[in-house]
């Protein structure tokens, strides 16, 4: 069963990871928007109707635990998926997003996050 | 008490003595001079009674020639007479001159002469001039007149004579008396001047003796006071835990604290009077040659002299220590020095510490790095992973060999952070020829993430590949280490420069002979070390990170580039302008690496 087209934010400064991250997310039937930077993404969070984050923790001026603060204060239903190549991150920067994987985990364990945080309750 | 008070109380007993006999004597002199007069009034006396008995013989010899004369009518009676007459009035003038100043005595020597020129004159020539005349003189009425002058010139004799006797009497008592007293006195006297001298040297020699007594005491408690500094200093020297060696000015051993013994190996007893060089052999941990001993070297400098690294003491049975010493003259108040103290200790542990903070630190740095690395590999294997799910979810052949180039690339970097990892680590037994430009761009390629999480551009200036002699892996931690440091000075927008300039044999500034190398530059401009800081910088354990740093970063940066033979140092400027921080490393292309380094 396809996904209701869902709009997806990825935010992340590894450029190649991002290309392909959007691939597979389309692939799996969402659309996409893309943004390389903190700031950018903050400012396609704010202007496009985003559904889900998902968001690089390491990144070059404003990290993404600051974005997700950020995110938050601007819309705190919109659900966000902190995804970072650091293992163990605090759980100060944790509790500020829905949900929390390390890059490497695979694209099943990511696609399956995400619609769980599109899909709470009943559906899956 | 001191030498001219006890010099004064020896001349006081000695002058009392001296002056109480001069007195005894002077009072003996005038008693002797008394009695002696007194012996000579007697003289006297005797002198007066014979002259007296004189006289009165010669006029009994008048008296007698005279009435021989006048009953025989012969005139050779007559010649006693004669010869007496002519002594007599002489003989009577001697005892006049005897009676000397006596009134009375002369007074009855001129009524005797009187009376005999009474008779002489009325009785004896009248009848020498009728006997001669060839009268007869027996006439009796004559002749008793003549027996009555010659009985007033016999008693006045007498009464000379009695008088004389008297004399010599009462002064023979007074002389008796005069003994008596002079005995009495010289008696008193001794007796007086010997209890007087007694007292007068028991007082003094009390005081003497007081003196000494409190002599005594001081020396006592001095001794006492000397006791229980050297026990104190003793025990201080026992109980301290570095050997503590004393040596006379000549360098001979006079005393080791136990701890000192037991470092060396010789026992005082063995050690002491030798040279120290003999007790104390040192050489160069690496160089294995003889060091100088501190104390031979206090005596050739005349100063305290420091703590000489990378010493190796040959303890007695030949094991070896590694040691710290230093050494300081013992002066006496001239300021000459009189002996020298050696202070040492065993730093084998302290070294082995040093080893392992060094190894800590380098656990510390992989720490991080591990960090970093994770987060550099984990990105291009999450982008496998996710283009290996799109192939094997269908991708048309095209897209997979656009997936599969990509995936390349990916690993590729993959690859090259992995090797970079492993130089770092990798740990060679000699030195190998390194090239900086190469090892510097290894570095930052590893620390690429981290610095653009930091929000810091790096430039670069190396031209030209330098290459050096060196131990790769320790170059890569002081790199990693300096580069590290100045991107978080930097910080967020911050700019990092690196470069690398060959440096050709010569003399530098200060005139000093530099050798072939390469000077390496970081700089950020960061904020700047304030100045109070900057001497702390290479000391271990000072960070100004808080928690994040372990302060030895700098400090075995520098260990490790001593050990190479080179150098580093670090120039600060915390102005508005200009700030910023430079740290210059320079490293030689042929070094003499220190083994024991660190």
């Amino acid at each position: 069963m396809k996904a209701a087209s869902n709009l997806v934010l990825c935010v992340d400064d590894e450029l190649v990871g991002l290309r392909i991250r959007k691939i597979l997310l389309e692939r799996a039937g969402y659309r996409v928007l893309t943004a390389p930077d903190g700031p950018s993404g903050l400012a396609i969070f704010s202007a496009e109707p985003v559904e889900a984050v998902i968001l690089d923790y390491s990144m070059p001026g404003m990290h993404g635990g600051e974005v997700a603060v950020r995110m938050r204060l601007a819309k705190p239903q919109v659900p966000i998926l902190l995804l970072s190549a650091y293992m163990g991150l605090s759980s100060e920067v944790t509790s500020l997003v829905d949900m929390y994987m390390t890059k490497g985990e695979g694209a099943p364990v990511l696609l399956e996050k995400l619609n769980s945080l599109l899909r709470p309750v009943s559906t899956s | 008490m001191n030498l001219s008070q006890f010099n004064n109380i020896l001349r006081q007993v000695f002058l009392l003595p001296v002056v109480a006999l001069l007195v005894v004597a002077g009072a003996l002199y005038v008693q002797i001079r008394n009695a002696n007069l007194t012996v000579n009034l007697i003289q006297d006396a005797d002198a007066r009674i014979s002259q007296a008995a004189l006289v009165s013989k010669l006029i009994a010899d008048e008296e007698s020639g005279l009435r021989g004369y006048e009953t025989t009518g012969d005139p050779q009676f007559l010649e006693p007479f004669s010869e007496a007459e002519a002594h007599i009035q002489e003989e009577i003038k001697n005892l006049g001159d005897l009676a000397r100043d006596d009134q009375d005595q002369k007074h009855d020597i001129t009524d005797l002469r009187e009376e005999h020129e009474t008779w002489r004159d009325g009785f004896a020539i009248p009848v020498i001039g009728q006997v001669r005349g060839g009268g007869k003189a027996n006439d009796v009425a004559l002749n008793l007149h003549g027996k009555v002058l010659m009985d007033d010139v016999r008693h006045d004799l007498d009464d000379l004579i009695h008088k004389a006797e008297d004399n010599k009497a009462r002064r023979i008592a007074r002389w008796h008396r005069q003994v008596h007293t002079m005995l009495l006195a010289l008696l008193f006297l001794a007796l007086g001047m010997g209890v007087l001298i007694g007292l007068f040297t028991r007082n003094r020699l009390h005081s003497v003796s007081a003196a000494y007594q409190a002599t005594l005491e001081i020396l006592g408690r001095r001794a006492e006071e000397l006791f229980q500094s050297e026990q104190q200093l003793r025990t201080t020297l026992d109980s301290i835990g570095d050997g503590v060696i004393t040596c006379d000015a000549k360098g001979r051993v006079q005393m080791m604290n136990p701890i000192a013994r037991e470092l060396t190996g010789w026992s005082l007893a063995e050690a002491r009077g030798e040279l120290l060089e003999k007790v104390f052999p040192i050489v160069n941990e690496t160089t294995r040659e003889t060091v100088e001993t501190p104390v031979a070297k206090v005596k050739r400098l005349n100063r305290i002299v420091g703590m000489a690294n990378h010493t190796v003491l040959i303890r007695k049975d030949g094991t070896e220590l590694k040691i710290a010493d230093s050494g300081a003259p013992i002066r006496d108040k001239r300021g000459e020095t009189t002996g020298i103290v050696l202070v040492f200790r065993d730093i084998t542990m302290e070294r082995k510490t040093q080893d392992a903070l060094i190894a800590n630190e380098k656990l510390a740095v992989a720490g991080r790095l591990a960090a970093t690395i994770a987060h550099e590999i984990h990105n291009p294997l999450d982008s496998v992973s996710n283009l290996l799910y799109l192939m094997r979810n269908g991708a048309s052949s095209e897209e997979s060999n656009q997936f599969m180039d990509m995936a390349e690339q990916e690993l590729t970097r993959v690859t090259q952070i992995s090797r970079a990892m492993l130089g770092l680590y990798r740990e060679s037994k000699a030195p190998v020829v390194v090239e900086l430009k190469e090892m510097l761009q290894e570095i930052l390629l590893l620390l690429e993430r981290r610095l653009s999480d930091l929000g810091v551009t790096v430039q670069t200036d190396m031209l030209k590949p330098v290459s050096v002699a060196a131990f790769p892996a320790e170059l890569r931690q002081v790199f990693n280490n300096l580069i590290t440091n100045a991107a978080e000075a930097a910080g967020p927008g911050g700019e990092v420069k690196i470069s690398i300039v060959p440096q050709a044999a010569g003399l530098d500034g200060a005139g000093q002979r530099t050798q072939k190398g390469a000077k390496i530059t970081i700089a950020d401009n960061g904020p700047g070390v304030p100045e109070d800081v900057r001497p702390h910088l290479f000391q271990p354990f000072f960070t100004t990170k808080g928690e994040h740093g372990t302060g030895l970063g700098l400090w075995v940066s520098r260990g490790i580039i001593n050990k190479h033979g080179g150098t580093i140092a670090l120039e600060s400027d915390t102005s508005q302008a200009s700030h910023g921080t430079v740290v210059s490393v320079f490293l030689e292309t042929n070094p003499i690496i220190n083994a024991g380094g660190g």
